[in-house]
């Protein structure tokens, strides 16, 4: 009798623990659950986040190329003088300032190389020089209008010898005094101007021609200099790449 | 009230952010200064430089915009401190090998004299965001950032599971 008490009564507690263990297992349970939904909702969450930023770097990058340079082609400027043949296999369009060091050495090292290619007939170049460095003193406005008087009294080839004589003998950039009117005034007579055709013009200073330049290369999207435009690219390699694709 | 650490987090993504969006803002407006500016280092190849000056200001400003809103605040603030090392390591090897031009940091670039009595300062600036950036690595949850409304945790941590970086905001 009071062993069957005693079994009773150990059966009624197991039946409990075995009730509560369930209730603990259907708890934990429930929260495996959960926290694997957490997980996979925080996946979810992190890759369509991943992907809207990794959409918007690429939307970016093409706001980026549609801010791209558009240039007039080579020779269809009024403000730039071409070598070579218009029909030639490779247009160039170089956009440069006077004062700009950058322009110096590529002029220094392209120069006499684009002058022969374009005699070849190999490339028809235009170089567009404009004011660019305005902030860094006069020169650059002046030398550009200098240029501009060049090219309308004397004509394209002595505008383009001024332009190689300009380079030739560049001043430092950030180094005033810069060069007076009288210093280029002889540096077109020196390219086969008539000092008495081109002086007055270029005692001016900074004319309607260098401020027209600008705004025309500005309007193409260039806010640097050298710029070279290759076949309608903006090109970014070296000299020697550039030489090396017009040979 | 929040830990300290989860307030200094929010000052660091303001901060490192508000940089990021100037500098990518200010380059994306101008994409050939930035392909000009990347050049001007001459330490990748031409093929690699344009595509780097395109990819730059857009990367920047999207770095910055997570990090100011604090969407996957890790994982920017980890791109953030690349970059910088990136341009610390550049803005290093230009000055060793004696070039003087524009850091291109906030648009520009390419030539400029004396360009070199800038470059301590430079390096300094971009360490000290680096700094900031590892922070936030480091640090992850911060103040007020679209992560913990986002990736808010709703199930209790289990007590033998250490706490990760996406651990309970007390109040939002």
């Amino acid at each position: 009798m009071s062993t069957k008490n005693a079994k009773n009564a150990k059966d009624a507690k197991d039946a409990k623990s075995a009730k509560a263990a369930e209730r603990a297992e259907r708890a934990a349970a429930l929260l495996r659950e959960q926290k694997r939904r957490e997980r996979r909702r925080n996946l979810i969450t992190g890759g369509v986040v991943a992907a809207v930023l990794a959409a918007l770097v690429v939307v970016g990058i093409l706001i980026s190329k549609s801010n791209e340079i558009e240039a007039p082609a080579a020779g269809s400027s009024d403000f730039g003088v071409t070598i070579g043949d218009p029909d030639a296999p490779h247009q160039l369009v170089i956009y440069e300032d006077f004062l700009c060091p950058g322009c110096g050495q590529l002029e220094a090292q392209s120069n006499e190389q684009l002058a022969a290619l374009a005699a070849d007939g190999a490339v028809h170049v235009e170089y567009r020089p404009f004011n660019l460095l305005s902030r860094l003193g006069d020169y650059s406005g002046r030398a550009a209008s200098a240029f501009g008087v060049v090219l309308e009294k004397s004509g394209p080839e002595v505008a383009k010898e001024f332009h190689d004589l300009l380079f030739e003998d560049q001043p430092e950039e950030g180094e005033e005094p810069y060069p007076d009117a009288d210093w280029l005034v002889e540096k077109a007579v020196e390219a086969g101007a008539d000092e008495g055709a081109v002086r007055p013009g270029i005692e001016q200073g900074v004319t309607d021609f260098a401020d027209r330049a600008t705004a025309e290369a500005q309007q193409a999207g260039v806010s640097g200099t050298p710029t070279v435009i290759l076949d309608g690219e903006v090109f970014n390699g070296t000299v020697d790449e550039l030489l090396d694709e017009l040979e | 009230m929040a830990p300290v650490k989860e307030w200094a987090g929010l000052l660091a993504r303001l901060v490192v952010g508000g940089v990021w969006i100037a500098a990518g803002a200010l380059k994306l407006t101008d994409p050939n200064a930035s392909v000009q500016a990347v050049k001007a280092y001459e330490l990748l190849p031409t093929s690699l430089v344009e595509t780097v000056g395109y990819l730059l200001p857009a990367l920047e400003l999207v770095v910055g915009l997570a990090l100011v809103l604090g969407v996957m605040t890790r994982g920017a603030a980890a791109i953030s401190a690349l970059l910088f090392l990136a341009f610390i390591v550049g803005i290093a090897s230009v000055w060793a090998r004696g070039m003087e031009i524009d850091c291109g940091c906030f648009g520009g670039g390419g030539a400029e004299p004396d360009a070199s009595s800038s470059y301590p300062w430079e390096i300094a600036r971009d360490a000290g965001l680096l700094i900031l950036s590892a922070f936030l690595v480091w640090q992850g949850s911060t103040r007020w950032s679209l992560d913990s409304v986002l990736f808010r945790r709703r199930t209790p941590p289990e007590p033998d599971s250490p706490l990760d970086a996406t651990e309970d905001m007390e109040e939002v």
